[in-house]
């Protein structure tokens, strides 16, 4: 693992417990407990009902890729050998959108509205990335 | 708000050189300060407002720009809304002296964003100068998301999905801008562009390629802004400020529908009621361009044609200088230069003004619309001009 080159996430004290959850195979996220509205990333109050009372909660890991491009320009030197790669906005059944790659599909064979479920993919002993693989069948 | 309309006006306008010019922005803008000043006939003496685009690198950036010009003023300050803020600036410009807090009003940017990427010998990608504290440590770089190509590409994206829109119709914005930017000799592009050119570039996020990108350039605009009376005694024709108005889809770009749908829809809106016309009434629009997608979502959401019809809109050929909506008359920051949206402010103000010749004037322009669009992808604003 110490030859990964790519960037690794910093946790902030506000997402931590997203990134313990990962590590954990668990994709949490911050659900309200006063109108049951899920999002992220996480803030203070519920983006819904500005309720200060939330929850980190299990998701299904299950969404629709809502859109997606594919990167031919090497931004950083970590994914020259990775081009063309994939990069969607993930929705999940609960709600939240959020930036992942879709993995196991050539980007090509991608569309818009594709099912996904969540493969973690750990890249140290202590930092867990959500990403996500075409839903069998 | 329509008690604003007319009321103020822009009496100068003003560019710097652009393309590669190996300038810092500070000296770009004061550059286009001073071309703005001499058409108006003025001098930075009678300035007492100034209102800039913060160069994201430079903390306190219109102190700085004033005190290049040797003024005190009564009001001033940097913007950070991204290439929303070219309008804003006006739009604060005339709430300034509306309040009786100046009378004359400096609104520019300046961009140095080819010499800085250019600096090493070794061309480093635009994304690379946002300040390294400024840029995302989660959520995006751990999956190699980096910067506005691929999220502007994510809109493209959604809309080539849910609407049938084809990097066919990107291409006939990118070739109507190029031919336009032909027309203009300040220009920085100046080799023609077929539809085949534009497939054979190479792909830098698809669906977007090279030409579906803005250019990286040096490059500032400048106007004066003051009030229409006052514009009487001035040596230039004023251009009158019709309309304005902003929204910020602040909720994120990847958020609900804000990627196919921008802040157009609300700041055009009421924009067209300040100033009392619709989109029928504009006979030249300057969009901001900073990637072809960009342009055909915002004639949609300024109601130029229906959401999901851009495709066929731009295809039709109307935003070509002999069709029914010019736009980016100057080539655009596609074609022109990119200097978030400022120059688009010059170009709709100047084509009122009638200055050019036969080979590039919009015949008988007499309302322009201007849009600026940025920040994270969220921030807009409207402004309607119209000759005096």
């Amino acid at each position: 693992m110490s030859d990964y080159k790519k960037p690794i996430p910093v946790p902030s004290l506000e997402s931590q417990p997203y990134w313990d959850g990962l590590r954990e195979h668990k994709l949490l996220m911050p659900r309200c407990d006063a109108c049951g509205h899920y999002w992220f990333p996480p803030s203070l109050l519920c983006r819904h009902c500005s309720s200060a009372k939330w929850s980190w909660t299990a998701t299904s890991g299950r969404g629709r890729i809502f859109s997606y491009v594919v990167y031919h320009r090497v931004y950083h030197p970590g994914f020259a050998d990775e081009v063309p790669y994939a990069v969607a906005v993930i929705e999940l059944e609960e709600g939240p959108r959020m930036i992942s790659n879709v993995i196991g599909i050539a980007p090509d064979k991608l569309v818009c509205d594709m099912k996904v479920e969540i493969a973690y993919q750990a890249i140290s002993p202590t930092v867990t990335l959500p990403k996500f693989k075409p839903v069998a069948g | 708000m329509s008690a604003l309309r007319d009321k103020y006006a822009i009496v100068g306008t003003g560019k710097s050189r652009l393309g590669q010019v190996g300038a810092n922005s500070l000296s770009l803008l004061e550059e286009a300060i001073k071309n703005a000043l001499d058409e108006a006939g003025l001098t930075n003496n009678d300035l007492d407002g100034l209102v800039v685009r913060g160069a994201d690198d430079i903390y306190a950036h219109h102190q700085l720009v004033a005190a290049r010009l040797g003024i005190d003023v009564d009001f001033s300050t940097s913007l950070d809304n991204g290439g929303a803020s070219q309008i804003l600036a006006i739009i604060l410009a005339v709430m300034a002296i509306e309040a009786g807090l100046a009378t004359t009003v400096v609104c520019g940017y300046g961009r140095d964003s080819w010499t800085r990427t250019h600096q090493k010998g070794v061309e480093i990608a635009q994304n690379d100068l946002i300040p390294a504290a400024q840029r995302p440590r989660e959520h995006g770089p751990e999956f190699g998301h980096f910067g506005a190509v691929s999220q502007h590409a994510f809109g493209a994206r959604r809309h080539m999905f849910e609407y049938g829109t084809t990097r066919r119709d990107f291409a006939a914005i990118a070739t109507a801008f190029r031919e336009h930017a032909l027309r203009n000799p300040e220009a920085v592009m100046k080799k023609p562009m077929s539809i085949d050119d534009y497939f054979a570039a190479r792909l830098v996020v698809d669906p977007f390629g090279l030409f579906d990108c803005s250019l990286n350039t040096d490059g500032a605009g400048a106007v004066v802004v003051t009030s229409a009376e006052r514009a009487k005694s001035l040596r230039q024709k004023p251009v009158l400020i019709k309309g304005f108005a902003t929204h910020n889809n602040t909720k994120g770009w990847i958020e609900e529908d804000h990627m196919l749908s921008t802040g157009a829809v609300e700041s055009g809106a009421r924009a067209f009621r300040m100033a009392g016309l619709g989109p029928k009434d504009v006979d030249t629009a300057q969009i901001y361009d900073c990637f072809t997608y960009m342009v055909l979502t915002q004639l949609e959401d300024y109601g130029f044609c229906k959401k999901g019809e851009g495709g066929a809109f731009v295809s039709s050929g109307a935003l070509r200088l002999d069709g029914s909506l010019p736009t980016n008359t100057s080539g655009g920051q596609l074609s022109e230069a990119h200097v978030e949206g400022m120059l688009q402010i010059v170009e709709g103000a100047r084509q009122l003004q009638g200055i050019y010749g036969p080979q590039r004037q919009v015949p008988d322009a007499e309302i322009a619309l201007i849009s600026g669009h940025g920040g994270n992808q969220v921030c807009h604003s409207t402004l309607i001009l119209g000759r005096a």
